[in-house]
């Protein structure tokens, strides 16, 4: 095992105590396992190794259970065994000599991944990149301090947050945790789906932000997704961004769980405040790790981790790099994840390029098996396709929505996320469930084409979900 | 990549997948030769009496959460809609009969005893926001509680308008009077002027000087004086000292499993009593369960790596390979540490910071005087300087005497430290000789800590 070794400046010591003893030191740097120096850009350089072959691939997801169709990669993501091989060893490291690991080799490592993050994602400042466990995790700092807000009476009773009716359910109840229990208000904008464009969100967008400003309620956070979950589409989150400063919006957080490795992301074009996203769904980490953006700004509250510990003061990525005993390895292998995906054509650009392509190619294949339609256009879908399903299958609830995936899971052998959608008034024969289909770099067409017999044996057998028992 | 491990026996079952494979022999004792095998992992080489700072976790309990992980990443949606809540109960109800709760929902999974703290005192903080507490309202700590203890009281109860009172408990001490008695005398003179004492935070084993302290008397005077609530913090508690949540009367209590219960990093319980008072805490990681009780809430907080809560079944077998089980291997750790501790105390001519029976697992030993430890960064820096040219992992603590008649002696020079000597199963009496002859290396070289701030 290499040894971290500190370039030349020494420790500088605060009264705090051990700590927040700071490493200062030049790259590259000898990081034990991979012994890289930092790679800023995911896409392959010649002097590297050769693209990853198709028997490398099938390798590295050997650990996948073989048998299944597995088209959900947008709930809890994958990782390659390399990676897991990774963390492994850096467990291991830690277990050996856990008080030499805490105190001398875990915060460099947080920083070398701090540092990588920045560049992928044109950040202008390591300080305005933390990790965190989850995007849940984030969103939870960013609401904590919007209820403290309230408290400390720099927001006033009855200030709005605006977020989307399809906000994620958890971010939904972490703003009514902090938020409303706080006293603030909560606006959703809602949008039609299926979509045609992302005019129809950009409009609807506008619409409630005029109305709370002539209401004279004052709009405190913006909560925006940069591709929702369910049911999922790509948001035009720069635009919407443009309009909150052009209506004075003070914060705006972009909950961006599945967007690193599944669309463009440039903290610089985004323009927002806070911006978090997951790297374990999309961007080959293992369960868990997301870093949360903060940009530097004058005017933006300090924020702070809930789990506050020795660091608590020293700004929210020193906070966030020790919140007690735990495993921290999944944050610590972002360099090699880096150079895993700079095996693959066009690095992580050429990937999400890719999965986007088939999963599009995929659910128009469906569609036309089906008889039905996908929910949104082509340039809305990131790495997930919204595909309905025959109405016939009856998905009345949300219940059923579960209900079916669960019976595809068990006699089918398939794993996909159902959305219900409620139907309009005066709809005839509504296509009321969706499939969100992923496409990740494992995924083979035949996955798609067992999904589309399925189905299609469902229809042919007259099933509906009401024959499913609760 | 590694395969998932197959032992003889073991069927290829799904629907208990970590489940260890039964040998036939596992009513036979664990030997010496297995207890090392399960540590082997540990760095050769290395005195590792620290047990106490991050814990230890044998072999086949990191290859059972190995099959966890495993069985996760092969198909995770199956593994989070059939597996994990039930997995996560099975773990609960195995505490909850450990401390002697009532109800498994009273006891919820978190990370660590930072993230329970970090519960409790959010809880504490709404309570002044929403106006059920007042201004100035307090909460009692221990002067020696800590660091993250108190960075999170500042963070929760301080910023939101609450005062803190702080109970200095005397180090070297002599016996557990010593401490109820002081702790008595705190709280009423903090309580003066009519201050409403909304809760108290009172540590079951301290980290830095580690004591045991008489937690059931500590509540009890809390109740007697009015407290609203008590939390205990026994970060060290669990595998340490015998725990019984009835016994010790707490409104919350808080112990790590990774320090001394073999679980891997990392895992806590956080024990809340049943009552109209515990059913607002909420975890801060806010998710889809928010509402429905801190137990489930805390067994779902977004996507992550749940495997260290899930493996406490198989700690419980790994702990009944052990003579008396987790007793037998707390009273074992506890009578060879103090032995330890009185021959080091006896080498070095200094003594222990506390009788034998506030001794947990671990000990505090007076390091000769000479070596003029004056601060807390002294004492980092010692610390320092043992694991890199000894060998030896140690916490130091560095206690400023507050008279030289009253502090404890060495030779005509004043103790100001000490060190806090672990004793887990993979320990040896070899740890504690090359620790002696360290120290004892230093002392003949005249060493002092000023040499260390010349570098």
């Amino acid at each position: 095992m290499s040894h971290f070794t500190k370039q030349g400046l020494s420790p500088f010591k605060t009264k705090r105590g051990f700590l927040n003893l700071h490493y200062r030191f030049s790259f590259p740097c000898i990081f034990s396992p991979s012994k890289r120096g930092i790679d800023t850009h995911a896409s392959r350089h010649l002097d590297q190794k050769p693209l990853i072959s198709d028997a490398e691939l099938r390798f590295e997801f050997a650990h996948h259970d073989p048998a299944v169709a597995r088209v959900n990669n947008g709930s809890f993501g994958s990782c390659p065994a390399s990676i897991i091989a990774a963390q492994q060893r850096w467990q291991l490291q830690v277990l050996r000599q856990p008080d030499d690991f805490y105190l001398n080799r875990l915060r460099p490592g947080i920083l070398h991944t701090r540092t990588v993050i920045k560049g992928l994602i044109n950040a202008g400042d390591v300080d305005e990149i933390s990790i965190v466990d989850n995007a849940t995790t984030a969103a939870a700092i960013v609401l904590q301090q919007a209820g403290w807000a309230f408290a400390e009476g720099r927001f006033n009773q009855g200030d709005a947050a605006v977020m989307f009716c399809h906000a994620y359910g958890a971010v939904k109840k972490s703003v009514e945790a902090y938020f409303s229990r706080a006293g603030g208000r909560v606006i959703e904008v809602q949008y039609p789906f299926p979509i045609s464009s992302k005019y129809e969100i950009i409009s609807e967008f506008q619409k409630v932000l005029e109305k709370a400003r002539s209401d004279g309620h004052k709009v405190r956070l913006a909560l925006i997704d940069h591709i929702t979950s369910m049911p999922s589409v790509v948001i035009p989150v720069k635009e919407l961004v443009e309009i909150c400063r052009n209506e004075d919006v003070d914060q705006i957080f972009v909950d961006a769980a599945h967007a690193m490795g599944c669309t463009k992301v440039d903290m610089q074009e985004i323009g927002a405040d806070y911006y978090t996203s997951n790297l374990h769904k999309w961007f080959f980490c293992p369960p868990s790790v997301s870093f949360l953006y903060c940009r530097k700004s004058e005017t933006l509250p300090d924020l702070h981790h809930p789990t506050v510990s020795h660091e608590y003061g020293n700004g929210l990525p020193i906070e966030s790099s020790w919140i007690g005993t735990r495993d921290y390895s999944a944050q610590l292998v972002v360099p090699e994840v880096v150079e895993f995906v700079s095996r693959f054509e066009g690095g992580i650009e050429g990937i999400r390029k890719r999965n986007h392509e088939k999963v599009v190619e995929m659910g128009q294949m469906l569609v036309k098996a089906w008889g039905t339609n996908l929910g949104s256009p082509p340039e809305m879908c990131s790495s997930m396709a919204m595909v309905g399903l025959p109405a016939c299958l009856g998905i009345s609830s949300d219940w059923d929505g579960l209900k079916l995936r669960t019976h595809l899971r068990e006699c089918f052998v398939i794993e996909v996320h159902i959305y219900y959608r409620e139907p309009e008034d005066g709809e005839v024969n509504p296509v009321t469930g969706y499939a969100r289909i992923s496409h990740q770099v494992y995924n083979t067409i035949d996955d798609y084409c067992k999904l589309r017999d399925a189905v299609n044996k469902l229809v042919n057998d007259g099933f509906t979900c009401g024959l499913l028992s609760n | 990549m590694d395969e998932v491990p197959r032992a003889n026996g073991e069927s290829n079952d799904h629907s208990n997948p970590s489940k260890k494979p039964k040998i036939s022999s596992s009513l036979s004792l664990i030997t010496q030769l297995q207890i090392q095998q399960e540590f082997a992992h540990h760095q050769d080489g290395v005195a590792r009496i620290n047990n106490g700072s991050f814990g230890s976790c044998p072999a086949s309990i990191l290859a059972a959460q190995r099959r966890w992980q495993l069985q996760f990443l092969r198909q995770p949606d199956s593994f989070f809609f059939n597996y994990l809540q039930k997995s996560i109960l099975q773990s609960r109800t195995i505490i909850k009969n450990l401390i002697n709760a009532h109800h498994a929902e009273e006891v919820s999974l978190v990370d660590n005893a930072t993230t329970a703290a970090a519960i409790v005192l959010q809880h504490i903080g709404w309570g002044f926001a929403e106006g059920q507490f007042h201004k100035g309202d307090a909460v009692v700590m221990l002067h020696c509680a800590f660091q993250a203890v108190k960075k999170s009281i500042q963070a929760y109860v301080t910023r939101a308008g609450g005062s803190v009172i702080q109970v200095e408990l005397p180090f070297p001490v002599r016996s557990k009077d010593q401490i109820i008695a002081e702790f008595q005398r705190a709280l009423v003179i903090g309580k003066a002027n009519g201050r409403k004492v909304r809760l108290a935070i009172i540590d079951h084993i301290t980290s830095m000087p580690s004591l045991i302290i008489p937690v059931r008397e500590l509540v009890c005077i809390c109740r007697e004086e009015g407290v609203d609530q008590v939390f205990v913090d026994a970060a060290h508690a669990v595998g340490s000292v015998h725990v019984d949540v009835q016994e010790i009367g707490a409104d919350f209590y808080v112990s790590n499993l990774h320090k001394w219960f073999f679980c891997p990093p990392s895992v806590a319980f956080l024990y809340c009593r049943k009552s109209p008072l515990s059913l607002n805490l909420h975890h801060p990681v806010v998710s889809h369960e928010y509402g429905n009780g801190l137990a489930v809430e805390s067994s779902w907080i977004g996507t992550r790596d749940y495997s260290s809560q899930l493996v406490v079944p198989e700690v419980l077998d790994f702990i009944n390979r052990f003579e008396g089980g987790i007793d037998g291997i707390s009273k074992r750790n506890h009578d060879a540490v103090v032995d330890m501790g009185e021959m080091l105390a006896k080498a070095w001519g200094t003594v222990l910071g506390s009788p034998p029976d506030m001794c947990p697992s671990m000990a505090m030993v007076g390091l000769p005087a000479s070596f003029g430890i004056s601060s807390d960064d002294d004492a980092l820096k010692f610390r320092t300087h043992l694991r890199d040219h000894f060998q030896v992992e140690v916490p130091i603590h560095h206690q400023a005497p507050k008279d030289s008649k009253v502090g404890s002696r060495n030779g005509n020079n004043c103790i100001t430290a000490y060190a806090r000597i672990s004793h887990q199963v993979y320990n040896k009496v070899d740890d504690y000789i090359k620790f002696r002859e360290a120290i004892n290396q230093l002392v003949h070289d005249g060493f002092t800590c000023k040499v260390l701030s010349q570098k």
